[in-house]
């Protein structure tokens, strides 16, 4: 890569030939300020904010769009740059409500804060007095167009990010507005509520509905962890504030997503209504009794015993690696039980190979096949759409109703698989994506395409990669046990398929997070901690093992999915690793 | 040496940055060791004297005609005049009446409010009249220092009033002295 040579505020700084001239400051930590431009995304050199002088050029230049040159002399903070910011900042508060005091987002306010950087303390021009709409029409976010500084992040985190292309400009000028749409109230627009717009927005005019005026970010901690919605495992970074989690943000320096979330991994974990448990119980004449830990696990230890044969075991795939690898130690290794299985399906191996779903940016022509990763894997449909965007060519092979269907140029039959292992054989660099909806016939047919195009594997549940290595999908009959343990965890279950075919006298236990019809016929209920109260690691779809850190503390007694397994082993007097690290060092790379 | 005399008055405010004022708290005592009120709204004495004071504070954004008369009397009466907080700094709450303007503002407050029963929008010669926008100080007089805020801090108003006491007059203050909120 070739370097150029150039000077900032008489700084001598080196950086790559094509960087713009707002990166070679960064390099340099050269601070230079900035509003529209955000790391995530093209820049467009909208605000003015960043303006420079650079010796040579007749009028100032906007550093976010101008590529550094050989021997180029920058001034970043002059006395005509200063002006010029100030300007540009006397001209964006003349424009809309841009009163800080009754605003949601001040103290944290990208504009605000350059105000006071460039001593804004009144202001030159007449304020504008027309009156912007609100529209609050989507579940979970607000937009306030009077606090919209028309800076153009969110149109391009919608079509850049999660290429939904939903949010654009109407009106020019002043009258200028984002909209989504051909204009239509934003819930009743093509929006996904991503709410990658949400977290790019500078200002005030995107507001998150729960977290509103619920403190200011330097009264919050910021917990990096991982998604456990899906098996992608996007990072994340969990909002608290005293004790609570006040809102989920995308981790923009996490390898699987880059900052971007979905709607079920941003909104819904804070929008759960299931009746929590928080204490164990135990039937006792044939009523279910709080009672403490150490009788509960006692109780349960007894009752499953040291004979496997008589064993059912069940688990949901949205556990810890660490979780799963004790349910597996304890039971199909120490009691040799068989009768074990998984929630869901798992998909099968198809390449040696497995590429992360972000790796497909640069794919001419885009296989999904058994896979709906629009409402199941939602981020790896964004991953798609960037693809479609850059002309890639989607064939989706699945039944009908599949959410990628509309914007795929070939929709298939899983019978008419050879037509789309045929096409990728023609193009450049294909990709396939599936799921566990693969037939044996169609994994035979994609399987020729091993060393030419790449396989991403989208794994329905959670942790299903771990769980399926550690071989607990091995097929479980509920009738055919005398006692049951059921790791429910999360997962939004009614029982079905075990309630209804399990022995009338069979004993059953259940380690889950809520109340369900499943613990109402409980003999035993161990309660568990959810995703924001545990620290365990986690195997995503394509290998990825990440340690998705506690953010708060368990509810009540709950505990962690691994520390209740631990404990129940310990009490059936199989002692195994109790410590968190001990654990994920002996379950290693069984997990991948 | 002779006292430093400082007036004070609100305009369209709601005496928020006079309570901040007053919550310097002991350093007020301080203060009063060199400096002198000689009119402030909550004293017996409202007008600044006629032979000026060195230091004017206002805080309160113009809204009437009777907010422009004032400013400018303490324009003309004040060696230094200082605007505090965000009403008298940008326009600040009061400025929200721009946004639907004065007379439907008028009539909202006056006649349709859920508790009015035969309202009336006071017309009084004795009232200043509103005005169709409502401002910051600077917009009517020249304005020599700016402590926005809502209300200012405290400490960002004994911090201005110590410079001036020390001979100095900031142009901006410092960043921990700075808010809009």
């Amino acid at each position: 890569m070739t370097t150029v040579n150039l000077k900032i505020n008489d700084q001598q700084v080196s950086a790559s030939a094509g960087m713009t001239v707002l990166q070679a400051a960064r390099l340099a930590e050269i601070d230079i300020p900035t509003l529209c431009d955000h790391p995530a995304l093209t820049p467009i050199g909208a605000c003015r904010m960043c303006l420079v002088e650079i010796k040579g050029q007749r009028a100032l230049q906007p550093a976010c769009t101008f590529p550094i040159s050989e021997g180029m002399e920058v001034q970043t903070e002059s006395p005509k740059v200063t002006e010029a910011r100030r300007f540009i900042l006397h001209l964006l508060f003349s424009e809309r409500n841009h009163y800080c005091m009754y605003c949601e987002m001040t103290g944290d306010c990208e504009l605000q804060a350059l105000g006071y950087r460039y001593g804004i303390d009144h202001w030159v021009y007449p304020t504008y007095t027309k009156r912007f709409p609100v529209d609050a029409t989507r579940q979970y976010f607000i937009m306030d167009h009077n606090r919209c500084i028309l800076c153009r992040r969110c149109i391009r985190a919608c079509s850049e990010l999660a290429a939904n292309h939903t949010l654009g400009m109407r009106q020019r000028g002043a009258d200028s507005m984002i909209h989504a749409d051909m204009d239509v109230p934003f819930g009743d627009s093509s929006c996904v509520s991503c709410g990658t717009c949400l977290q790019v927005c500078p200002t005030g005019a995107l507001v998150d509905k729960r977290s509103a005026f619920m403190g200011r970010d330097v009264e919050t901690e910021h917990v990096k962890s991982v998604c456990s919605q899906c098996s992608l495992g996007c990072g994340t970074e969990v909002i608290v504030r005293a004790g609570s989690v006040l809102r989920i943000e995308g981790d923009w320096d996490a390898p699987v997503n880059a900052g971007v979330v979905c709607q079920p991994g941003r909104f819904d974990p804070l929008y759960e209504e299931r009746q929590r448990l928080t204490t164990p119980m135990v039937r006792k004449n044939g009523k279910l009794s709080e009672v403490g830990w150490d009788q509960a696990l006692v109780a349960a230890a007894e009752r499953i015993g040291d004979d496997g044969k008589k064993l059912g075991v069940l688990t949901t795939s949205n556990a810890t690696n660490e979780a799963l690898y004790l349910l597996a130690k304890l039971f199909s290794q120490e009691l040799n039980a068989t009768n074990v299985g998984l929630l869901n399906d798992v998909a099968p191996k198809l390449s040696e190979k497995d590429t992360p779903p972000a790796d497909i940016s640069a794919s001419d022509v885009i296989l999904v096949v058994g896979a709906d990763p629009v409402n199941d894997q939602p981020v790896a449909s964004f991953f798609v759409k960037r693809a479609l965007d850059r002309g890639a060519r989607l064939i989706v092979v699945d039944a009908e109703g599949n959410g990628l269907a509309p914007l795929a140029s070939l929709q298939l039959n899983m019978a008419d698989i050879r037509k789309a292992v045929d096409i990728a054989k023609r193009a450049d660099s294909p990709a396939v994506l599936y799921g566990a909806g693969v037939t044996g016939k169609a994994g035979k047919a994609l399987k020729e395409l091993e060393g030419k195009a790449l396989f991403v594997a989208l794994q329905p549940g959670v942790n299903t990669r771990a769980a399926a290595a550690l071989g607990l999908n091995n097929g479980f009959d509920p009738s055919a046990a005398q006692t049951l343990f059921v790791l429910a965890g999360e997962q939004e279950w009614n029982g079905k398929g075990v309630l209804d075919r399990m022995v009338k006298d069979a004993f059953l236990v259940v380690q889950s997070s809520y109340e369900s019809p499943l613990t109402e016929r409980a003999d035993i209920v161990l309660p568990m901690a959810i995703w924001s109260e545990r620290a365990g690691s986690l195997t995503n779809t394509s290998g990825l093992v990440q340690m998705a850190n506690a953010a708060v503390e368990p509810k009540g007694q709950a505990k962690p999915d691994w520390e209740i397994l631990s404990l129940l082993a310990g009490k059936m007097g199989k002692g195994l690793a109790t410590s968190l690290d001990d654990i994920s060092a002996l379950a290693g790379d069984q997990l991948r | 040496m002779a006292k430093v005399t400082i007036a004070t008055d609100w305009l369209a405010a709601c005496a928020g940055c006079h309570m901040s004022l007053l919550d310097i708290d002991d350093r007020i005592v301080q203060l009063l060791e060199a400096v002198e009120f000689t009119s402030s709204p909550i004293t017996d004495l409202k007008h600044p004297p006629e032979e000026g004071v060195t230091v004017g504070i206002l805080s309160g954004a113009i809204s009437n005609t009777h907010n422009v008369e004032v400013a400018k009397m303490f324009r003309e009466r004040s060696k230094i005049l200082i605007a505090i907080g965000d009403c008298a700094t940008f326009g600040g709450v009061v400025a929200s009446r721009n946004m639907v303007g004065t007379p439907e503002a008028l009539r909202r407050a006056y006649i349709e409010t859920e508790s009015t029963v035969d309202g009336l929008i006071p017309d009084s010669p004795e009232l200043g009249i509103p005005l169709d926008m409502v401002t910051g100080i600077g917009e009517v007089v020249k304005v020599d220092l700016f402590i926005p805020g809502c209300p200012p801090r405290a400490d960002a108003l004994f911090y201005a009033l110590s410079e001036l006491l020390a001979g100095r007059t900031p142009v901006v203050l410092p960043p921990e002295h700075f808010v809009y909120d």
